[in-house]
């Protein structure tokens, strides 16, 4: 089919065109306890097609799925729908993506029966005890062959594993129990990682059975030690974007500091092509361009920009959209950002910062809060903020820990946060 | 105009029974959901321009349900060969047995369940609409948000951008077993403005939303929506943060609606019954709210965006009295965990399409009406805020806690608006307090279904929620 609906493409009228041919395989399994719910195989293709049409100083875009066995004349059809659909939006020109010189090696389908084996074995053979143990887990195990091509002769292909693991643990004391929601995504079974941080959830659920009502307090700084940190440097790396400058969300320059007041530890966050078993370890992005290490921010400072091709276009900068981000460590260590009164918030009902306006948000599931040379175990309230205020002081540890495509620094402080006690 | 049922699904419907038929040979229950739904979405602002033909519930592909031993298995795809049905039927069958066996190299037990019940139902339902988005004039479209985008940043210089966004999808889903033939059509849409403002480095987006079970004709009505939506974001920019504490809360139908899903709509899908993680099972029969609290959950509770006929598993439709006068009765059921729980399967079994899992999900989640006005409400509260505009919330059934973030909240002090914002806000509390402290209401409820809906952090669906202006006690912060 590929091959016919590229005919059809060279020989429309097209100014150009892209086809991402999208192919996932996955498996996948679903347990109430350690027993089987059910039993899931998945196969999938779509080709995504977008064609452009107008001229070199304006074109319009219109974009369609196509499914396997769309028969010629359907496809025909098509193409000539998203013509007349293509007209009827105009936006300046951009050029797509060219070939390039860079020698890149295709992955190997990874072996999905393995990868899910190593889970299975996995979540059976953590150690669980009478107050904890696992309540149900669901098991996803991709393999995934993304096939680009364009107008402009880019024919590139990935081929990569993803997976993801959703556990939820139960601790229990008495009549009360309690649940943590836990998710893992990489690209194969991150056995180590996943054992590593289950065993330490379940400290955190017997800690959480015993928790008292956060007290109404005065602001205070907060501390994230988990993946919830994400959302603080997404925020960063955001205002980076191409299309949030053009679309004048963010207003950073190069050349200039990140975010107007930012204080605290000097930030630097880079774009790395590989991570260890990062479920984005891609050699081109989902518009053909190769991908390499870049650094978006240096003490502060933007020095490179980072995002899809029509926006780093129309802002002159060659670059493409980033998939792994490194974050280096700050000036103290975790003991040191773990000093006077605070609370360290391991687990909210969603944590959230809006990178577009900086709200933040998140109802505090289990926290521990440190004051008066005390440490008692907190649940429930809220925190709330905004990074226009938090970045001034911003401080985060020397460590580092790897959530999937991100390694940050594993300790992240906020100051003067407001919390609502009950 | 009747949406008409998908052609292809139509000829298809042949190939899927004789697969049916093979697949009994081998396996004790054979269920086939086949999906063809088209649409579009269209999205402008002064920056950016797409047209797609992809929305968040455009699909076309099969999955098959299978059953042996207790075990229920799926396999699903939209490249299947529907020419050589005995070779597929081979192809399913092995794909599922490789899987079987790593479940036996690892030991794995299974959670057995009974078989599906199979009643015969013939159904086919094409629903109403004025327009299909396959044939809507989509230059006329982009005319009209290109025009309401320009209007809007010409009105106030601190506007950025002004982003108009619609999209509309005629859904088409088949479902058959040996005895169940049933079909439906119908077409929903939703759309927005989104106007982004700047006072310094602070940005804030006034955000208005139409959507209902209607076709592409509804845009129209974003015509006369911009100047709410600059009123709002003005409002954000002017706001102040709220001193966190417990108050008194008047809840918009939109906010109310939020309160409604993650309380009692999350916490009441059976499927988390089966797996212990809702509190709610323990809880029928019991108060959990005020008498003031009445609550449906249905694709047949209200017309709006998750209005079908019958859910992915092939059961239809129904309208469910959660909580009647405060009193919990019932929960929503997938088939599956009915079989388990030994319960009525409701009509909530949803997939995000084909390709993913069917769970117990909602679908229109909506509190009754009551007797008060909105002015009486106001009147009735010292100190407190009138909460409006809802941005998102997170279930918590196992604790009964409740987060929603609230767009914005306009003072009340001695029964009267004061003009003094507060924003954004995080609304938090215990679900049978808040639901308890609940002592007015208005008469009118609206529903409102724009977005979507994840289970955990994935899984989206379509979901409509909403009730009337209700008067409660959370926390803000």
């Amino acid at each position: 089919m590929l091959e016919t609906l590229l005919e059809i493409l060279k020989e429309s009228n097209a100014l150009a065109w892209e086809v991402t041919n999208l192919k996932k395989k996955s498996w996948e399994f679903y347990f109430i306890r350690h027993n089987l719910d059910q039993n899931r195989y998945v196969e999938t293709e779509e080709y995504i097609v977008k064609v452009f049409v107008g001229d070199t100083n304006t074109m319009g875009s219109a974009s369609e799925v196509f499914y396997p066995k769309t028969g010629k004349e359907e496809l025909q059809k098509g193409i000539e729908q998203l013509l007349t659909r293509a007209s009827y939006v105009q936006f300046p020109y951009y050029d797509l993506n060219h070939p390039s010189n860079i020698e890149t090696q295709v992955g190997k389908e990874p072996n999905l029966e393995e990868i899910s084996k190593q889970y299975i074995s996995l979540l059976q053979g953590i150690q669980e005890s009478e107050s904890e143990d696992i309540n149900s887990y669901e098991l996803f195990v991709n393999g995934i062959t993304r096939h680009y091509l364009n107008s402009n002769g880019v024919d590139v292909i990935d081929v990569y594993p993803q997976s993801m693991a959703e556990v939820i643990i139960n601790a229990r004391k008495e009549n009360h129990e309690i649940e943590l929601y836990r998710n893992y995504v990489s690209g194969t079974c991150h056995k180590e990682m996943v054992e590593e941080d289950l065993l330490k959830t379940m400290k955190m659920g017997r800690d959480r059975v015993i928790a008292q009502d956060t007290p109404k307090m005065e602001p205070i700084p907060v501390l994230l030690s988990t993946q919830d940190a994400l959302d603080v440097y997404t925020y960063f790396i955001m205002q980076t974007n191409t299309a949030y400058i053009y679309q004048k969300v963010s207003q950073v320059e190069k050349g200039k500091v990140v975010v107007e007041g930012k204080g605290g530890d000097p930030l630097t966050i880079k774009v790395v092509k590989e991570l260890e078993n990062s479920s984005r370890n891609f050699s081109y992005d989902s518009e053909g361009a190769p991908i390499h290490d870049l650094t978006l921010i240096n003490h502060d400072v933007v020095e490179h920009l980072t995002g899809s091709r029509q926006y780093s276009y129309y802002l002159k900068e060659d670059t493409f959209n980033g998939q792994n981000y490194v974050v280096e460590g700050g000036s103290k260590t975790e003991e040191e950002l773990r000093q006077g009164r605070y609370i360290e918030i391991v687990e909210f009902s969603s944590f959230q910062v809006d990178p577009s306006t900086g709200d933040m948000f998140g109802e505090i599931r289990l926290g521990y809060l440190h004051e008066n040379g005390e440490t008692k175990i907190v649940t429930g309230g809220s925190i709330s903020g905004t990074m226009r205020e938090f970045v001034k002081t911003l401080q985060f540890s020397k460590e580092q820990k790897q959530y999937n495509n991100f390694l940050i620094p594993s300790v992240t402080r906020l100051e003067n946060v407001s919390v609502t006690g009950i | 105009m009747k949406a008409p049922f998908s052609d292809y699904l139509k000829s298809i419907k042949k190939p899927l029974q004789q697969l049916e038929n093979n697949l009994r040979e081998f396996y004790e229950y054979v269920s086939i959901l086949a999906t063809d739904s088209k649409g579009f979405s269209l999205r402008l602002s002064q920056h950016a321009k797409a047209v797609s033909s992809e929305t968040m519930t455009t699909e076309r592909g099969i999955v098959i349900r299978v059953m042996k031993d207790g075990l229920y298995s799926e396999y699903a795809s939209n490249d299947m060969n529907l020419e050589d049905i005995s070779s597929l039927t081979e192809e399913i069958k092995n794909q599922l047995d490789q899987q079987l066996q790593v479940l036996k190299e690892t030991n794995t037990t299974i959670y057995e369940t009974g078989k599906l019940e199979d009643e015969p139902c013939e159904l086919f339902v094409e629903m109403e609409c004025e327009e299909l988005p396959e044939t809507t004039d989509l230059s006329k479209l982009v005319e009209l948000f290109t025009t309401i985008s320009n209007d809007t940043v010409q009105k106030d210089k601190d506007i950025v951008d002004c982003i108009v966004y619609g999209q509309s999808t005629h859904v088409c889903k088949m479902f058959l077993t040996k005895n169940r033939d049933l079909a439906q059509s119908y077409v929903y849409s939703e759309g927005g403005i989104n106007v982004m403002k700047r006072k310094g480095n602070q940005n804030e987006f006034g955000s208005v939303n139409l959507a209902g079970r209607n076709g592409p004709e509804i845009f129209v009505g974003l015509k006369d929506m911009a100047d709410e939506a600059i009123s709002i974001a003005t409002d954000l920019l002017n706001g102040e943060r709220v001193i966190p504490g417990e108050y008194e809360v008047i809840t918009s139908p939109e906010v109310s609606g939020l309160i409604a899903h993650e309380a009692f709509g999350h916490g009441v899908e059976m499927d988390m019954f089966v797996k212990n993680r809702a509190l709610g099972k323990e809880y029928i029969g019991k108060r959990v709210g005020s008498e003031h609290v009445t609550m449906h959950e249905g694709a047949l509770s209200a017309v709006d965006v998750a209005s079908y006929a019958f859910d992915d598993e092939g059961v239809l439709a129904s309208d469910v009295v959660e909580i009647d006068k405060g009193i919990l009765k019932s929960g929503i059921c997938d088939a599956l965990s009915a079989k388990r729980l030994n319960f009525k399967a409701t009509g909530n079994g949803k997939r995000e399409n084909y390709a993913h899992k069917a769970y117990t999900r909602m679908t229109n989640t909506l509190f009754e009406g009551g007797n008060n006005t909105l002015d009486e409400m106001i009147a009735s509260i010292e100190y407190g805020y009138l909460l409006k505009g809802m941005r998102n919330g997170m279930e918590d059934p196992k604790h009964w806690g409740i987060q929603c973030v609230v767009d914005r909240g306009y003072e009340i002090k001695d029964g009267k608006l004061t003009g003094k914002i507060v924003c954004p806000l995080v609304l938090t509390g215990y679900v049978p307090d808040v639901l308890g402290n609940v002592t007015m209401a208005t008469k009118e409820a609206y529903t409102f279904g724009t977005g979507g809906c994840g289970k955990g952090h994935k899984e989206w669906v379509k979901v409509s929620d909403g009730g009337p202006y209700l008067k409660t006690k959370v926390r803000l912060g």
